[in-house]
């Protein structure tokens, strides 16, 4: 990567960008971070099981009681390990399994909603995959990553399973699914126009790294 | 992004040139045996030195420098009048010393190369041409040509070079002794020659010497092999293959009386001739030990030879005759690195699309839109749930797909690269895929299936995977960033472990790592074999093969079908490339 826009926030670590990480992530890092002497892929692989299990085991029948539970354990696992130093050599494990809990959370909840809800919930991964993707390609393209605020609005992975999970509990769903979708495609797609147009305005070489090896 | 050339009907003539301000360095000091430069060798109906200059004028190079030995320059100057300066030099330190001043100027991009080179304008271009290459160097693989210099490359860097005087451990691809430097790294060039020409003065360090000497052993033995199989071993072209395998360094060569007849004894004197002189292996080494990000650009299928006799012009003007251009060109168009359903099923004929959209002039991005647009169509048939429906999204489906992959062709064919047409390419291929996954469960439920659960797993498995390799490469970035560079007077690119003569250590424990290493070695020994490669590919379930089966399972069977398999699939592809990649970040 060459230049960085200066208009928007300068690109830190990559990972840490990547795991899109909300306002408690990121208050319950340090909080936990400095108690759980735990490697973050460690923590990250004991947020992403039980919740596996709880999938596998209960499927569409489980009790908004376990959910919640799966939920506040997963919150609390991977908040930590957003507090942990990305050091280590398979720290390159902890946005996919960032990703898993997110995705594989928010279907699950929704899917104990009924049919219509996981259709809702489909739309709204889609969005948030747009929203995920983005952030790797604008960064390898651009240099450039979306401003915080941004992410913060669309609370984190942390936030929106805590926030789906209230919808379920206030049977909310389907109706919020599709408004949060709206909204969250209309910001991210705006935020992602205004970032090209901003970038169109100053000139900078183009030498970017094509990646080729990737499962594409 | 570049003007396009105009493009005709006849031939369509890949667009892209030289950055505006560049200049050229040519070392035309290599000399024939007859002591003539072997530069100025006649080729076609001119010589080699004077058709590499027209080939860098037609790439829009501005300025050319030719550096010669003293006596040469009359001769080549009323050879190419106008067409370039020509220094006398009388040496390697002295030739160093003529570049840094040039690059100590001011100016735009310096290429730096040797005279003697016979290759396609296109090979050229595609380092001088390639907006997306800074400092960088034209590499070709496979059969080493001892007039070549290797180097290391991790993921298009390059990380170590060889020189006269400098080892490469472990060198993946041959450095082709043509070097572009950006404007930006100009003071890097310049520093890098002063200290190379310091050190080459008065005379090169003993262990420089040694290091030369080792070279000189393997290339005796590498051409008493190369008579034993009836190879031709002069700037010959670089054929596709398994490198070979590198002499063990510390083991003694079996030595010098490993006899040579005449012909192979003049031979040999004439490289280490040419070998004292490989200024543009010195250059690069100096960049590369000096922390500069150095790209390297491959020669492809193109063709490209060094010769030093009137013979050796003969048969690579002859050899370059039989190359089709544009078919070579359109060849190398497509991406090397294609998984096993595109490289064969989809490449061999949407290289001709690329060519016929380059005819009309279409640009890349322009044909990703219209693939976007195929992808929406085929979403909407995939939604009617009704068979005529499933096979007509199938079908459009891979006109998407085919004409995605036309979009990088045609930008690599006629090299218009943007960084927005990056972005739109990649963001689009996502779109194209989740929007299917949603057609078809839209389609599922029109037949009775409850496909949405499905169709989020499905979502959700592929964007994990893409996440675990984007995780993956910027961690492997980042290892490569912070490798530090030994010091430019070090013979070896990596801690000498033991002192020559020393007594022999014991050997190591094997540690678990250790053991994990020489595991992954040998499970990379397998990789010899092409079928083994092709296998490990399909196993990652590339876009390719994902696409291919989405619409086969699709027109054939039901939406819950298709989710299942992409589950199944990929999957074991996660599984297979997670613990995979484990390993190897711990090994």
């Amino acid at each position: 990567m060459t230049a960085v826009a200066a208009t928007t926030t300068a690109p830190g670590e990559p990972l840490a960008l990547y795991r899109d990480d909300g306002p408690l992530a990121r208050a319950l890092g340090p909080l936990l971070g400095g108690v759980v002497r735990v490697p973050g892929p460690v923590l990250m692989l004991a947020a992403v099981v039980p919740l596996v299990a709880a999938i596998a085991l209960t499927g569409d029948t489980a009790s908004d009681g376990l959910a919640a539970a799966v939920v506040a354990w997963a919150v609390l696992a991977g908040g930590a390990a957003a507090g942990r130093p990305l050091g280590g050599r398979v720290r390159w494990t902890v946005p996919p399994a960032v990703r898993l809990l997110e995705y594989a959370g928010l279907l699950w909840l929704a899917s104990l909603d009924g049919d219509a809800a996981t259709r809702a919930a489909f739309v709204l991964l889609a969005v948030l995959a747009f929203r995920h993707y983005d952030l790797v390609y604008r960064l390898r393209f651009q240099g450039a990553t979306p401003p915080r605020w941004l992410g913060d609005a669309a609370l984190g992975w942390e936030g929106r399973l805590i926030a789906l999970w209230l919808l379920l509990a206030l049977d909310l769903l389907p109706a919020a699914l599709w408004v949060a979708a709206g909204v969250l495609a209309v910001a991210f797609a705006a935020d992602c126009v205004a970032g090209w147009k901003r970038f169109g305005r100053d000139a900078r070489p183009l030498h970017f790294d094509d990646e080729e090896d990737e499962a594409a | 992004m570049s003007s396009r050339a105009s493009v005709t009907e006849a031939a369509p003539r890949p667009g892209g040139a030289a950055a505006a301000g560049t200049s050229a360095i040519l070392l035309a000091t290599a000399p024939t045996d007859d002591g003539e430069p072997a530069a100025a060798l006649a080729c076609e109906d001119t010589t080699v030195l004077e058709r590499l200059l027209a080939q860098l004028r037609d790439l829009g190079v501005g300025h050319a420098t030719v550096i010669t030995r003293p006596g040469w320059e009359d001769g080549l100057a009323a050879r190419l009048g106008d067409a370039a300066d020509v220094r006398p030099s009388p040496d390697a330190a002295a030739d160093l010393r003529a570049i840094a001043t040039v690059a100590r100027g001011a100016g735009g991009d310096i290429v730096v190369l040797s005279g003697e080179i016979v290759t396609q304008r296109e090979a050229l271009a595609g380092l001088l041409a390639d907006p997306r290459i800074a400092t960088g160097i034209l590499t070709g693989g496979g059969r080493r040509s001892a007039l070549t210099f290797r180097v290391r490359t991790v993921r298009g860097k390059v990380m170590s070079a060889a020189s006269p005087y400098h080892s490469v451990k472990d060198p993946t691809i041959g450095f082709l002794g043509v070097l572009k430097v950006a404007a930006a790294d100009r003071g890097g060039l310049a520093t890098a020659a002063e200290r190379l020409a310091g050190l080459l003065e008065p005379a090169p360090d003993p262990a420089w010497m040694e290091e030369l000497h080792r070279k000189g052993l393997q290339w005796r033995v590498r051409l008493a092999t190369a008579k034993a199989r009836g190879l031709v071993d002069e700037g010959e072209p670089e054929k596709e293959g398994p490198l070979e395998r590198e002499l063990p360094e510390e083991e003694p060569i079996p030595a010098e009386e490993v006899p040579l007849d005449a012909d192979q004894e003049a031979k040999l004197r004439r490289r280490f001739t040419v070998a004292h002189e490989d200024v543009p292996s010195l250059l690069l080494v100096g960049l590369v030990r000096g922390g500069t990000h150095v790209s390297s650009t491959h020669l492809r299928r193109l063709f490209w030879s060094r010769p030093f006799s009137r013979d050796g012009v003969e048969r690579a003007a002859g050899q370059i005759l039989g190359y089709d251009e544009q078919k070579v060109l359109l060849d190398s168009a497509v991406k090397p690195s294609d998984g096993f359903f595109t490289t064969f099923f989809v490449s061999p004929y949407s290289k001709y699309i690329a060519r016929w959209a380059a005819r009309r002039g279409w640009t890349p991005n322009a044909v990703t839109v219209l693939s976007l647009g195929m992808g929406a169509l085929a979403a909407a048939a995939f939604a009617t749930g009704e068979r005529w429906g499933l096979v007509a999204g199938a079908l459009l489906l891979q006109a998407s797909f085919t004409t995605d992959c036309v979009d990088g062709q045609l930008a690599r064919f006629t090299r218009q690269f943007s960084r927005l047409g990056a972005w739109l390419d990649s963001t689009f291929d996502r779109t194209k895929e989740y929007a299917v996954f949603a057609g078809l469960a839209i389609g599922g439920t029109q037949m009775g299936q409850h496909v949405w659960l499905l169709a989020g797993a499905a979502l959700t498995l592929q964007t994990v995977r893409h996440t675990v390799d984007f995780c993956y490469a910027t961690v492997q970035h980042q290892v490569i960033g912070a490798a530090s560079q030994p010091p430019l007077e070090q013979v070896r690119d990596v801690a000498r472990r033991r002192a020559r003569g020393a007594p022999p250590r014991p050997p190591r424990p094997l540690t678990p790592r250790r053991r994990l290493r020489r595991g992954l070695r040998s499970w990379h020994r397998f990789d010899e074999w092409d079928w083994v490669v092709w296998g490990k590919k399909a196993i990652a379930f590339p876009i390719g093969e994902r696409f291919a089966a989405i619409s086969l399972t699709a027109a054939l069977f039901t939406p819950r079908v298709t989710f299942i398999v992409l589950l199944a699939w990929g999957g074991a592809a996660a599984v297979y490339q997670i613990l995979g990649r484990i390993l190897r970040s711990l090994a």
